[in-house]
């Protein structure tokens, strides 16, 4: 223990493996394939590795060195820096808690497939049977089954966010699992959570490595994997490309959601966070790179398999028609043989004709549906996963590598809600574990909202609107702050003190110019997407036609985006004017004299 | 008499094929995808295999109508394709009358896993068109097996949690003890030591160098 009682990481390696199992986590696997493949394949690591430099390594060294030199969570580290700041670390408080009540609702998706996985069959293979016996329910027939299993059995969805049903009491079930889990880690502080991180950051990568190994020598990977790396260098020249870049580091750094500050802050004083920043950075890109070899050979594999289903289908298909012996067509001959047969029976080949345009089969249109986020990961990843020989295990080793990581981001997070407000004195009054207790409790009974029939579109409403934007904002008055308000002469001793030898001119370059005119550039293309997109849309799940339309939010679910916007935001102004009266109300009682000096002490 | 035979004959005949008209009345299409069932152990199809075919769906008959005595010459094949798919009809023993759709497939339906498994293939491998095959029921077990998993997970969770709360308190109250023990056995030494509790010592902020505010 330090001096003024804080408690410690036992070691280094402690804080730098926390670090890494809060930065890499469920976006490195199921965003980073996805912008890589839309812009333009092994050349989107140009735009990417640049902005690493100029924006992700500066402002992940700035928030570890706040945290370590004012050995405080984010608002009582933004309240030393400026009483008008401490804003700041109430909207990260305040992002932090967004993101926490929806988070943990995909580690509850998780352990809802990895407990299905234990089965003879599994149960996104197949589609259920009706109850004719004749076949199988009409909704997993116009969709696939691993659609139908998420969306049916897994979120009971609705059709629209305005039709509200009960809850799905098994998903409730494993968000209470998750919950328990997460206050389970955290329950003694960095003691417990120091000792967890060793399991979360390194264990994922075991399950990377064995499934390049599986994903590499499944058949067709090599498609997929020649589709990722050749580089499309025209897409370089896309200015969608280099935001991208930006904004993935940025989130994928888990930049200004003041964990990385409730991190540093259990540092010793003089630990070498310096070289610590870099190496997580790299670690965390490097993580996004390998996760991406592994989810094109999986897609590869997944492409190759529809396209020769679709094959097969049309082999099939002419056989019945033409009533052509078993082995006339093979799979390679089908398309010559189509030709064929449409110039010698043009009138039987018009009867089938327009199956034939249907089912069309192209590799590159398999290829081409790039995919991101929670469809990834639960829809993609378990089509390609029940097609493997053994499915059960694989099965098993992914959603368990998923659960690692979402949790491991989790501990973060919730760090970054518990830090700061136990620097308050109020709270410091309650022991931790009962204070660790009510936070996890509370944001479980808030959480049950996402396990609604409608659950998942205020999943999608907090997943595109909670974090996005008020980080942005966040951070770049974190680093106008630093750099302008505190100053950098002052944050350079500071350093200098911590480290015994100042940051170099990279640093302060990146700091004082670099970052915030990427961040000011990124701020303003975001708002200036916002108002050309017009009214925002979300996809609806559409059970009769199996599969997601476009549709556009109600009136009070626009509201509600503009609301979590505004709450985050808002701290920083209103904080800053509360400050400001309550110096105006000292400094007014100062100046009236007092009847009987005490010597205070 | 020879001659009677064979006029027979040639009847039986034209009249199979008249029965046996495909798309029409009361036939139905059947298609076997041989190859693609067995690979290389496939057998070629052969007079032998429309025999046992026959054979097959006479049995199905017979079981269907509890006991009416269809035979092998009942079962009317008919435009037999190099796919292996052909018509046919059925007609009542010992007369030329065809046997209606319904009860054909009916009886098609209670056989079909015999008739499936006298040529080793399956529903999807050996298909009747217009005849759809009845899916076996879903086996649904009383627990479903992710609740047990789940439940496997959250009890070895909450003794974690009970574990890690309970063992500083327990701690504690063992060095109380060994304190209490402590204290009794020095008595003699006149120490007055302070409260427990307060062991650790308060850290006195007076003298701390609290300046971190800017100067605004």
């Amino acid at each position: 223990m330090e001096k003024d009682g804080r408690p410690n990481w036992d070691s280094p390696m402690q804080f730098v493996l926390a670090c890494v199992s809060y930065a890499v986590g469920l976006g490195n696997v199921w965003r980073f394939p996805y912008l890589c493949q839309l812009h333009g394949g092994g050349g989107f690591l140009i735009p990417y590795l640049i902005m690493l430099l100029l924006e992700g390594l500066p402002l992940f060294y700035m928030e570890l060195a706040i945290g370590q030199k004012m050995r405080l969570g984010s608002i009582g580290a933004w309240t030393s820096i400026s009483p008008y700041l401490g804003g700041l670390g109430l909207a990260s408080v305040v992002t932090s808690m967004y993101l926490c009540l929806y988070y943990n609702v995909i580690n509850a998706w998780s352990f809802w497939y990895l407990f299905h996985s234990f089965q003879s069959v599994l149960p996104w293979a197949v589609c259920p049977i009706n109850s004719n016996r004749t076949g199988p329910t009409e909704e997993c027939e116009v969709a696939t089954p691993t659609q139908y299993f998420f969306y049916r059995e897994t979120l009971n969805i609705s059709s629209s966010i305005e039709e509200n049903g009960g809850i799905h009491t098994g998903q409730a079930l494993c968000l209470v699992l998750a919950w328990a889990i997460t206050y389970l880690f955290i329950v003694r502080g960095v003691k417990s959570t120091g000792k967890v991180v060793y399991f979360t950051a390194t264990f994922p990568y075991l399950v990377l490595f064995i499934y390049l190994i599986r994903g590499v020598t499944l058949h067709g990977a090599i498609n997929g994997l020649k589709y990722m790396f050749t580089p499309k260098m025209a897409e370089l020249a896309n200015p969608r490309a280099w935001i991208n870049a930006a904004t993935q580091i940025f989130f994928s750094l888990g930049l200004g959601f003041g964990s990385l500050i409730a991190f540093a802050s259990y540092n010793q004083h003089n630990n070498n966070f310096q070289n610590q920043a870099i190496v997580v950075s790299l670690i965390n890109s490097g993580t996004s790179i390998f996760a991406s070899i592994v989810t094109f050979a999986i897609y590869g594999f997944k492409a190759t398999l529809n396209y020769e289903n679709c094959l097969d289908r049309m082999r099939l298909l002419l056989l019945n028609t033409f009533d052509l012996a078993e082995d006339a067509i093979s799979m390679d001959s089908v398309l010559e043989w189509t030709e064929k047969l449409n110039t010698t029976y043009p009138e039987q080949f018009a009867q089938i004709a327009d199956k034939v345009r249907e089912g069309e089969c192209n590799l590159e249109k398999e290829l081409d549906t790039a995919v991101e986020g929670t469809g990834l990961a639960f829809i993609v990843y378990s089509e390609a996963i029940k097609n493997m020989p053994l499915p059960q295990l694989w099965s098993v080793l992914y959603f368990f590598m998923l659960l690692l990581l979402g949790m491991g981001s989790m501990l973060g997070n919730v760090t970054a809600i518990i830090t700061p407000l136990r620097d308050f004195k109020i709270m410091s009054r309650m022991s931790n574990e009962l204070f660790s207790g009510l936070v996890c409790v509370f944001c479980l009974l808030l959480g049950l909202g996402f396990t609604t029939t409608s659950g998942n579109y205020w999943f999608t409403i907090f997943n595109d609107y909670a974090a996005t934007f008020s980080l942005l904002f966040i951070v770049l008055i974190e680093v106008i702050a630093v750099s302008y308000i505190y100053g950098i002469k002052r944050f350079e001793k500071d350093i200098e003190d911590m480290l015994g030898h100042r940051p170099n001119w990279y640093w302060k370059i990146m700091w004082a110019v670099t970052s915030p005119l990427l961040l000011i550039g990124l701020f303003i293309f975001y708002i200036i997407n916002y108002i050309q997109g017009g009214t925002p849309t979300y996809q609806a799940w559409n059970k009769e036609l199996g599969e997601s339309a476009v549709t556009e939010y109600p009136a009070f679910g626009q509201v509600f985006i503009v609301l979590l916007l505004v709450s985050s935001v808002s701290c920083v102004p209103l904080t800053a004017l509360y400050a400001f009266c309550r110096k105006r109300k000292d400094r007014a009682s100062e100046k009236r004299p007092s009847a009987v000096s005490t010597v205070s002490v | 008499m020879l001659e009677k035979i064979l006029l027979l004959l040639s009847l039986s005949l034209s009249v199979a094929e008249e029965l046996c008209k495909p798309g029409v009345g009361e036939a139905y299409k059947v298609r076997f995808s041989i190859k693609t069932a067995l690979g290389d152990q496939a057998y070629p199809w052969n007079k032998n295999e429309m025999f046992l075919f026959r054979a097959a769906l006479a049995f199905a008959m017979r079981d269907f109508t509890n006991g009416e005595e269809f035979g092998v010459s009942d079962i009317h094949p008919c435009n037999e394709t190099q796919r292996v798919s052909f018509w046919f009809v059925v007609t009542r023993p010992n007369t030329m009358d065809l046997v209606d759709k319904g009860t054909v497939e009916m009886a098609i339906k209670k056989s079909r896993n015999r008739i499936n498994g006298a040529f080793l293939l399956t529903d999807k491998t050996l298909e009747f068109d217009g005849i759809y095959p009845t899916l076996a029921a879903p086996v649904s077990p009383d627990t479903p097996p992710w609740l047990i998993v789940f439940g496997v997970v959250m009890g070895a969770v909450s003794v974690g949690i009970i574990a890690l709360l309970v063992y500083p308190l327990v701690q504690r109250k063992l060095k109380k003890n060994m304190d209490a023990d402590d204290e009794d056995s020095d008595e003699e030494t006149g120490v007055k030591t302070a409260e427990n509790g307060a062991n650790d010592g308060i850290y006195n902020s007076t003298f701390s160098d609290d300046e971190r505010f800017t100067q605004m």
